[in-house]
C-alpha cells in the first residue's frame, strides 16, 4: 500500500515524545439545538480524550450525536456548555475567523461524498487548503503534487472529478486532508459512497496513516468499519455508551 | 488566500458556466451600449446646433425693432460709435415675392448695409457677394439664399440675368451656400437703399447688428447699447417694448443647456436599464450561492475564511458586470459610429464616456454583488455542508 516517507527521523522522535499529547479533550460537553421552538440535546455532557497518534472510531446510529461530535472536533461548531480543546486551543472563546484558522491548521476533513470542489482538477483541490493558509501558488503546487504522487495519483494531477473513479476521488479528498499536515484527520463516513472493495482500500489507507503516526478520527454508523480502529467510542442518545480498546 | 488566487477561482467559475455568464451580462451590455450610443447622439446633435449658431457669429448682438418705426439709421450710427464695436450693420426685412420668367414664389426680402457680408461671411455658391458698386444709389443687385435660389430653380447660367423682386427688376450677382442655416432660408439679399425702394421707409431699419471685438466684451456692450437706446428714446428702466437685444453667446449657452438636459435625461433612461442589468446579476448570483452552498461549506471546512468566500463571489459579480460593460462599450461605440455616418456628424470616442461606462459597470457589480457575496460568506459551515 502507500508509504509515507517524508517524515525524517527527528520528526519521528518529536512525534513519539508527543505521543502523550492530548489532541482532543472534551469536558462535560453539551450541545443543544433549537428546532422550531423545542430544544433538542444532541450531546449531553460528554468527556472524551483522544491522544496524538490514536486511531479512534466514533460509532453510533443516526441521532446518536456523532455528527455533532464531528462538528465540534472539526472546529465547525462550538459547544453550548463544557469545553472543547483541539490541539491545545479551546474553541469556546474563538470567533469565526479564529475558529477557521484553528480548523485550517489542526483538522483535515475527509467527507462521505468526497466533496471535491466543482470545476477544479485533482491538484487544484489539494492546493486549496494551502492557498487558504496563505501559501504561495508555487509552494502549494509542489506540496500538492508530492501528496497526490504518494497516494498514487501522480498521473492524474490535472484530471477533473468527472474523469476520476470513486476511489480516486476519495484519494484526492484524502490528499487534500493530509496536505496541511493536520493534527487530526477527521473522516466522516469515508466509505459511505464507495463499493466494498474500494471502501476497504480507503480503510487500509487510514490504517496506514495511523501506522505513520497520524491521529485519525473515523465517524461511522457501520460496526464492521468501526472494527478496523483500535479504539471505538460508541455513542447513543448523546452519551458515550462504551469506550472500547484493542482488536475485536 | 491571496487575491489573485481568489480572482482565479471567480474567473474559472465564470468560464465554466459560459452561456449563463453571457446571459447574466446581457443586461449590463444593453445598458452600457445604450448610454454610449445615446451620449453620442446628443453630442452629435449639439455639435450640429452649435455649428449653425457659430455661423451667426458668437460676438454679435442683435437689436430687433418691435415695430416698423422703432429703430433708425441714426440709432445704428450711435451704436457703432460705442467702444469695442468692430462691425455694425443694419437690416430691413419684409415678406415679398421673387420671380423669374413665369415662376413666382414668396421670399423674405432682406436689405442689408455694406458691412453685412464682412460680418456674417456666408459661403458663396455661385457668383459673388454684393460688392461696393452694388451699394451705389443706382445699382439694383441681388444675392439669393440657397433656398430661394432652389425655389426659383436658378442655375449658373442665370448669373447676371434679371429677376423680379416685388415686380421690380434686379440683377442676380450671386447665390449663397447658406444651408444648415438657422432660419436664413428662402431669403434674398439686396442693398438696404434698394430695400427702401421696395418696402421700407427711410430712416427706419428692422434690426441693427453690432459685433464686439472679443467675446468677453459682449455682455458689457449689450448693457451699453441698452442704456444708449433707452436714453435716446427716454425709456424708463422697466419698459422695453421698442426693441429686443439678443446675445448670440447667451443663445448658444441656452441651447447648450438644453442639449445637456436632454443628454442627462437620455443617460438617466439608459442608467435605469443598467440598474435592471445589475438586478439581473444579483439574481443570478443569489441563485448561484444557493446552488453552491455545499461547495461553500467544503471551502469553509478546508480553511476558507468568510472574507475569502465574500471576495470570491464579489469578484465574480464585478467581473461579470465589468465584462458586460466592456462589451456594451464596444457595441455602443459601433452603434455611435454608424449613427455619426447617418447623422453626418463627427465620430469620436470620448474618454469620459469610456470612463463613465466602465465606472458605472464596476459600480453596478459592487452594489449588486455585495448582498449575494455576504449571503455566501455568512453561511454556517455545518449547515452548508449538510445542504442538499
Amino acid at each position: 500500500m502507500v508509504r509515507f516517507q517524508h517524515r525524517s527521523n527527528s520528526a519521528l522522535l518529536v512525534e513519539q515524545e508527543a505521543m502523550a499529547d492530548e489532541v482532543v479533550r472534551l469536558d462535560k460537553v453539551r450541545r443543544d439545538y433549537l428546532v422550531g421552538d423545542q430544544i433538542t440535546t444532541a450531546l449531553d455532557g460528554i468527556d472524551l480524550v483522544i491522544e496524538r497518534g490514536e486511531f479512534v472510531a466514533i460509532v453510533g446510529p443516526s441521532g446518536s450525536g456523532k455528527s455533532t461530535m464531528m462538528n465540534l472536533i472539526g472546529c465547525l461548531d462550538r459547544p453550548s456548555a463544557g469545553s472543547v480543546m483541539i490541539a491545545g486551543d479551546s474553541t469556546n472563546e474563538l470567533n469565526d475567523n479564529q475558529l477557521t484558522s484553528l480548523r485550517s491548521k489542526a483538522i483535515g476533513f475527509v467527507f462521505q461524498q468526497f466533496q471535491l470542489l466543482p470545476n477544479t482538477t485533482a491538484i487544484e483541490n489539494v492546493m486549496a487548503p494551502l492557498l487558504y493558509q496563505g501559501k504561495s501558488t508555487k509552494e502549494a503546487k509542489r506540496a500538492a503534487t508530492q501528496m497526490l504522487t504518494q497516494l498514487g495519483l501522480g498521473d492524474r494531477l490535472n484530471f477533473d472529478r468527472n474523469r476520476l473513479s470513486g476511489g480516486q476521488q476519495q484519494r484526492v479528498a484524502i490528499a487534500r486532508a493530509l496536505v496541511t499536515s493536520p493534527d487530526i484527520v477527521l473522516a466522516d463516513e469515508p466509505t459511505g459512497a464507495l463499493d466494498s472493495k474500494t471502501g476497504a482500500a480507503v480503510i487500509e489507507l487510514l490504517k496506514d496513516l495511523h501506522r505513520d503516526g497520524r491521529t485519525v478520527v473515523l465517524i461511522t454508523h457501520d460496526l464492521e468499519i468501526a472494527a478496523s480502529a483500535p479504539r471505538r467510542v460508541f455513542l447513543r442518545d448523546g452519551l458515550i455508551e462504551r469506550d472500547e480498546r484493542g482488536a475485536r | 488566500m491571496k487575491l489573485l488566487g481568489t480572482a482565479t477561482l471567480a474567473l474559472n467559475r465564470i468560464w465554466a458556466t459560459k452561456i449563463r455568464s453571457l446571459l447574466t451580462m446581457l443586461g449590463v451590455v444593453i445598458g452600457v451600449a445604450a448610454i454610449v450610443a445615446l451620449t453620442s447622439i446628443v453630442d452629435g446633435a449639439s455639435q450640429g446646433i452649435n455649428k449653425s449658431l457659430a455661423t451667426l457669429g458668437t460676438n454679435q448682438l442683435n437689436i430687433t425693432a418691435m415695430a416698423p418705426d422703432s429703430l433708425t439709421e441714426q440709432d445704428a450710427q450711435e451704436l457703432a460709435a460705442l467702444e469695442n464695436v468692430s462691425v455694425m450693420f443694419v437690416q430691413s426685412q419684409n415678406q415679398g415675392t421673387i420671380a423669374t420668367g413665369d415662376k413666382r414664389v414668396n421670399a423674405r426680402l432682406v436689405g442689408v448695409s455694406a458691412q453685412y457680408f464682412e460680418a456674417v461671411k456666408p459661403e458663396i455658391a455661385l457668383g459673388s457677394y454684393l460688392s461696393s458698386s452694388s451699394f451705389a444709389a443706382t445699382a439694383k443687385d441681388v444675392v439669393f439664399g440657397a433656398d430661394a435660389a432652389n425655389d426659383l430653380g436658378l442655375t449658373k447660367a442665370m448669373l447676371g440675368q434679371t429677376v423680379k423682386l416685388n415686380g421690380q427688376d434686379f440683377r442676380l450677382v450671386g447665390v449663397l451656400d447658406d444651408q444648415a442655416g438657422f432660419g436664413t432660408s428662402g431669403r434674398v439679399y439686396v442693398p438696404i437703399d434698394s430695400a427702401r425702394k421696395l418696402f421700407s421707409q427711410y430712416p427706419y431699419v428692422s434690426s441693427i447688428v453690432i459685433q464686439a471685438n472679443t467675446a468677453e466684451q459682449v455682455d458689457t456692450l449689450q448693457l451699453q447699447a441698452d442704456v444708449l437706446l433707452r436714453e435716446r428714446y427716454g425709456l424708463g428702466a422697466e419698459t422695453v417694448a421698442r426693441y429686443t437685444i439678443t446675445n448670440q453667446a447667451s443663445l448658444i449657452a441656452a441651447v447648450s443647456s438644453i442639449t445637456a438636459t436632454l443628454g442627462l435625461l437620455l443617460t438617466g433612461i439608459a442608467a435605469i436599464s443598467l440598474i435592471v442589468g445589475g438586478i439581473g446579476i444579483m439574481n443570478i448570483m443569489l441563485v448561484s450561492v444557493r446552488e453552491r452552498t455545499r461547495e461553500i461549506g467544503v471551502r469553509r471546512a478546508i480553511g476558507a475564511k468568510q472574507s475569502n468566500i465574500l471576495t470570491q463571489f464579489l469578484i465574480e459579480a464585478i467581473v461579470l458586470s465589468l465584462a458586460g460593460g466592456v462589451v456594451g462599450l464596444i457595441l455602443g461605440e459601433i452603434a455611435a459610429f454608424f449613427l455619426a455616418v447617418i447623422g453626418d456628424w463627427v465620430f469620436s470616442i470620448r474618454l469620459d464616456t469610456v470612463g463613465l461606462a466602465l465606472g458605472f459597470s464596476l459600480l453596478v457589480g459592487v452594489v449588486f454583488g455585495v448582498w449575494p457575496a455576504r449571503t455566501a460568506a455568512k453561511l454556517e459551515p455545518i449547515d452548508a455542508l449538510r445542504f442538499e
